[in-house]
């Protein structure tokens, strides 16, 4: 098993060299750099003259060649420096830490409540598989699977935030925020995130209990289920502890999987609803040709990307005896 | 869509009619997946037939003496007869063609309205101008409203699923030959080939795909829609390449490989003519569902407002349209519902292929 971790770790590490080297590359020939992206924005009036400009690409390291500004990049890292934001004049670490909490509260929440609603309604489906109402519910959920996230935030924003007005349109606190007690602050938060945590949920929901009621018809078709009920054990009992125990080991895979949607956010979503999280901050980063958050926020994504995959495979030989990598 | 009969393992006695006989058979039981088929159909259609469903140019003319076919400028403007520039028609047809020959005579598309301009009072008799900004509600003249300078989302959207249809098709055609190619040669050749293809997978897999797009579309300098197409087929391959490497590592092992490996077949022919026939079938399952994102990809980046550049209506492009201003709810309601739908038809129509293809599953269906 270590050597097996060992040896997936350093493929790992060589696989990431090369994502950093190609995402290096590509962002560097992006046209455009980070100095003259932000000249556009600002006033003629304000213009750098080119003396400073010269002097601002020595101190990124503009000037250099993008292949040596990697190895610089990369000799930084194993420091554990990200290095600074060239248009947020901040350190891409804090960035990344300013931004986290709010994906985190989206994903956090929705992840749950997928996974609280869709256990459940896998084993119903299973149970009354066929009959009317399961056929509805499932066929609902397929259809909600298919259903685009940004569609189904435009939708919700135009009736309950345009014609009824309950809830707010976007952003993740009023401008009264900082006035507001701690269960103000709460209750404002909560407001402003229902709609994003409902575009977040209803695809995984669907997802999740697709995936359960597959693997849940897959064990019942199994010889000892049969067994099980020839002795007669009592229905529930085969459903909760022979069937779906064993549909347990997909599933626990399955989290190791989520792991870099957790953290990375959605960009669409987020830039849809204002919500100032990872995937808006990654979405302005590349319109702002800001170097080190994008290669700080690919870094983290491919890092979580394979983590979640290892993750998946050492708890899947962890769940089944069969699975063995010695 | 055949076997070639030396691929095929002995046949025995039960499938006279063959595996794609059987899979279609199976298929057509599946109503649902069935329905999918025959509405991706109807789209099809629809894009096809798109100059003589929604336009301002006259699908058929008889003018001076002449045959003009006017609407084929909605496929490709250089088709546009220069002897109505010549003319002074300014794209406006009905009332320039009695004008200037009272003999001619035309037959115009179903609907007339333009996806690219606004159509103005008189150009069609009875028809007033088209309605700007809040007031373009659904009504009469324009089915499913207007944007904000007046130009009918019907039209645009008759003409739009042109585009959703292309890309769905192109970039996943693209997708398919990389992803087999790649996938082929990892599982066939195996050794030293496999750790570097598998490698570069691994690679494709993890960096970001918006990354990946928007530099490659940023690096192009007037990217069109035919470069959307390349780059989301260049990067939506991964899983194709996966699957097939996993079907010819399964499918390397069996008797009639070796049996033709024996009888000297070269390799590049056991792997085309032998094993791809066999592994075509789980293939084609993540091909659809690539499809239904390529039509997501597509429209979200047009969302995200890096689509394919004006003159090319996309459903994307209009839904990006109605975000600024959500009073406008049918700028946003029918081309959701329209890439929706195109998505559900397509991710219905894998699930059918899956089913019907999987013998395992074909088992449990019965």
């Amino acid at each position: 098993m270590l050597t097996y971790l060992l040896r997936r770790c350093l493929i790992g590490g060589v696989t990431l060299l090369l994502i950093s080297f190609v995402v290096y590359g590509l962002v560097r020939n992006m046209p455009g750099t980070p100095l003259t992206v932000q000249m556009g924005e600002t006033d003629p009036s304000r213009r750098l003259n080119p003396a400073d400009i010269e002097r601002m690409r020595k101190s990124y390291g503009l000037d250099k060649p993008w292949p040596i500004a990697y190895v610089q990049w990369l000799g930084r890292l194993a420091q554990l420096d990200l290095g600074r934001s060239i248009s947020r004049k901040q350190p891409v670490s804090r960035l990344i830490a300013e931004r986290i909490g709010a994906t985190l509260i989206l994903s956090l929440v929705s992840l749950s409540l997928a996974y609280l609603l869709s256990i459940p309604w896998g084993l119903i489906a299973t149970v009354r598989s066929g009959r009317l109402d399961e056929r509805c519910i499932s066929t609902a959920l397929y259809v909600l699977y298919s259903f685009p996230t940004y569609v189904a935030a435009l939708f919700l924003q135009i009736v309950f935030a345009v014609r009824l007005g309950w809830l707010p349109l976007f952003g993740m606190t009023s401008d009264n925020y900082a006035s507001l007690s701690f269960g103000g602050k709460a209750y404002d938060v909560l407001l402003h995130a229902l709609m994003p945590i409902t575009c977040f949920t209803y695809t995984s929901l669907a997802y999740y209990s697709r995936f359960i009621r597959a693997n849940l018809q897959e064990v019942i078709r199994q010889d000892y289920i049969r067994t099980a009920r020839a002795k007669g054990v009592h229905p529930v009992v085969v459903i909760m502890h022979h069937a779906f125990r064993n549909t347990l080991i997909p599933l626990v895979t399955m989290i190791g999987l989520t792991l870099p949607g957790l953290l990375g956010g959605s960009v669409i979503l987020e830039q849809i609803f204002t919500w100032p999280g990872m995937g808006r901050l990654f979405f302005e980063s590349i319109g702002e040709r800001d170097y080190p958050t994008i290669m700080g926020l690919t870094l983290m994504f491919s890092v979580l990307t394979l983590a979640g995959q290892l993750l998946a495979d050492v708890l899947y030989a962890a769940v089944d005896p069969r699975v063995s990598y010695s | 869509m055949t076997l070639p009969s030396e691929s095929t393992p002995p046949p025995g006695d039960a499938h006279p009619i063959g595996f794609w006989g059987e899979a279609w058979r199976q298929y057509r039981k599946r109503k649902l997946a069935l329905g999918a088929l025959y509405f991706v159909g109807w789209l099809i259609l629809v894009a096809i037939l798109a100059p003589a469903i929604a336009g301002t140019k006259p699908i058929v003319c008889r003018y001076k003496g002449h045959w003009y076919f006017p609407a084929t400028a909605y496929w490709n403007p250089a088709w546009e007869n220069p002897v109505f520039y010549a003319d002074r028609f300014r794209k406006i047809y009905p009332r320039n063609l009695k004008d200037k020959d009272p003999e001619s005579w035309a037959v115009f598309p179903l609907v007339y309205q333009d996806p690219n301009r606004r159509v103005r009072e008189g150009e069609w008799p009875g028809q007033p101008e088209n309605p700007t900004g809040i007031d373009g509600v659904p009504n009469r003249w324009n089915w499913f409203g207007t944007n904000q300078a007046g130009v009918d989302v019907f039209a645009q959207m008759v003409h739009g699923t042109k585009t959703a249809l292309l890309v769905g098709f192109v970039s996943m055609g693209i997708a398919g030959l990389i992803g087999i190619t790649v996938g082929a040669l990892a599982g066939y050749l195996g050794g030293v080939a496999d750790l570097l293809l598998s490698r570069f997978m691994e690679v494709v897999m993890c960096i970001p795909t918006l990354v990946l797009i928007l530099a490659l579309i940023a690096i192009l300098e007037r990217p069109t829609i035919w470069h959307m197409m390349a780059i989301i087929g260049c990067t939506g391959w991964t899983t194709i390449a996966r699957l097939t490497r996993a079907e010819f590592l399964r499918l390397r092992e069996a008797d009639f490989v070796t049996a033709a490996a024996a009888l000297g077949v070269g390799r590049l022919r056991i792997m085309l003519r032998y094993i791809l026939p066999n592994a075509l079938a789980p293939i084609l399952v993540p091909i659809t569902f690539g499809i239904a994102s390529a039509i997501l990809i597509e429209s979200g980046l047009s969302f995200l407002g890096f689509g394919a550049p004006p003159p090319n209506p996309s459903w994307g492009a209009l839904l990006n349209s109605g975000r600024s201003n959500l009073q406008l709810w049918w700028l946003v309601f029918f081309p959701g519902t329209a890439i929706f739908l195109a998505v559900l038809a397509y991710n219905l129509i894998g699930e059918g292929l899956q089913d019907a293809t999987d013998p395992k599953l074909r088992e449990a269906a019965k």
